[in-house]
């Protein structure tokens, strides 16, 4: 590298070559994935996507599911309304990541109805096949038909929690607004009072996702 | 050589703004179309909707105010309500097909109430 080439490298502050090598090491396994994702297209199967986010949204459901047994028993003992309402705010904001994912343009809503859309397809194409053997073509018209109907399944169960978590944050946010209007006319007792009949409805929600936890069955595994 | 790491520099920093850039976060919109069964074709500002299955429909907004829109004669956008969009909170829409022109029916309203001027709250 030449003298003047160096001069200017030396003049560049340490915190710009901090910001590149993060910069690069973040960058790099995204690379590396992209690349190998390049190289075996084919061999991912359709609802690989599904699977995934189903899998780490139902990972979602049990950590959401201890939150809102730890919230309820902070909501029992609290005798601040501030506080009850801090607590329903972060519980607001779980409930709403976990509607975004299944929301019908949430990642998890819209991989399903392209793995559905995918198996669909593939179910068509293999019945007008002609190559195979009637028997390996049946198998892989029964294998299909299967992940299909395990699709199904799951998007319908995803559709039971959509309605399970837009119910609970309807009922999260009516009651802190309810809450802000006690507040409002200094009906402080009143106010926690209501909270503290929130906490059957929490607990209630954390019956729900572990029972969702165990309903939602991910397609192929 | 100094190019480059003028390049790099203007890179950088734009990386920086970007990741500066405000997030209000999102919030959750619910659509009801009565009857159920009814086909519309609905827009989000100028998105358009997938059909609502079951008569409801879920979506995850930016935070702020949104315009629902309905196809129109002449191939216009007729607006139905404006919808205020909450940080972490669902506001309700009811879409009735069952007069014409179809109609926009909020769960909870804001102040003005008059005809494309609705503005439905979460």
């Amino acid at each position: 590298m030449s003298r003047s080439a160096c001069n200017v490298l030396m003049r560049i502050p340490l915190g710009l070559w901090t910001a590149l090598l993060v910069l690069m090491l973040a960058t790099a396994p995204g690379l590396a994935r992209a690349q190998a994702d390049k190289s075996a297209p084919e061999l991912r199967t359709a609802d690989d996507d599904f699977s995934r986010q189903l899998s780490e949204l139902k990972r979602t459901f049990a950590d959401l599911s201890k939150k809102f047994e730890d919230s309820a028993q902070t909501i029992e003992h609290l005798n601040s309304a501030e506080g009850a309402r801090k607590e329903i705010e972060e519980l607001r904001e779980h409930v709403g990541k976990l509607l975004g994912a299944v929301a019908d343009n949430g990642a998890v809503g819209g991989l399903g109805s392209k793995a559905l859309r995918r198996a669909d397809e593939k179910l068509k194409s293999l019945e007008q096949e002609t190559r195979y053997k009637q028997e390996d073509k049946q198998f892989l018209i029964d294998r299909w038909r299967e992940l299909k109907g395990a699709t199904e399944g799951a998007i319908k169960e995803l559709e039971g929690a959509r309605k399970e978590f837009s119910d609970l944050l309807r009922k999260l946010q009516t009651n802190e607004d309810f809450i802000d209007e006690l507040l409002q006319i200094r009906e402080h007792q009143r106010a926690i009072d209501v909270i503290h009949t929130l906490t059957g409805g929490i607990r209630d929600a954390s019956e729900k996702l572990k029972n969702l936890l165990g309903a939602i069955k991910t397609p192929g595994a | 050589m100094r190019a480059r790491v003028g390049g790099l520099a203007s890179t950088l920093l734009a990386f920086g703004l970007c990741s500066c850039s405000p997030d209000n976060g999102s919030g959750y919109i619910e659509i009801k179309s009565t009857p159920p069964s009814a086909a519309v074709t609905l827009y989000l500002d100028s998105v358009r909707l997938d059909p609502i299955k079951n008569g409801t429909a879920l979506l995850r907004q930016k935070v702020g105010v949104s315009k629902l829109q309905i196809d129109a004669d002449g191939g216009n956008l007729a607006v139905l309500c404006s919808i205020d969009v909450k940080k972490n909170r669902i506001t309700s829409v009811t879409i009735s097909t069952l007069s014409r022109p179809a109609r926009c029916l909020c769960g909870r309203l804001s102040g003005t109430d008059a005809a494309g001027n609705r503005t439905c709250i979460g």
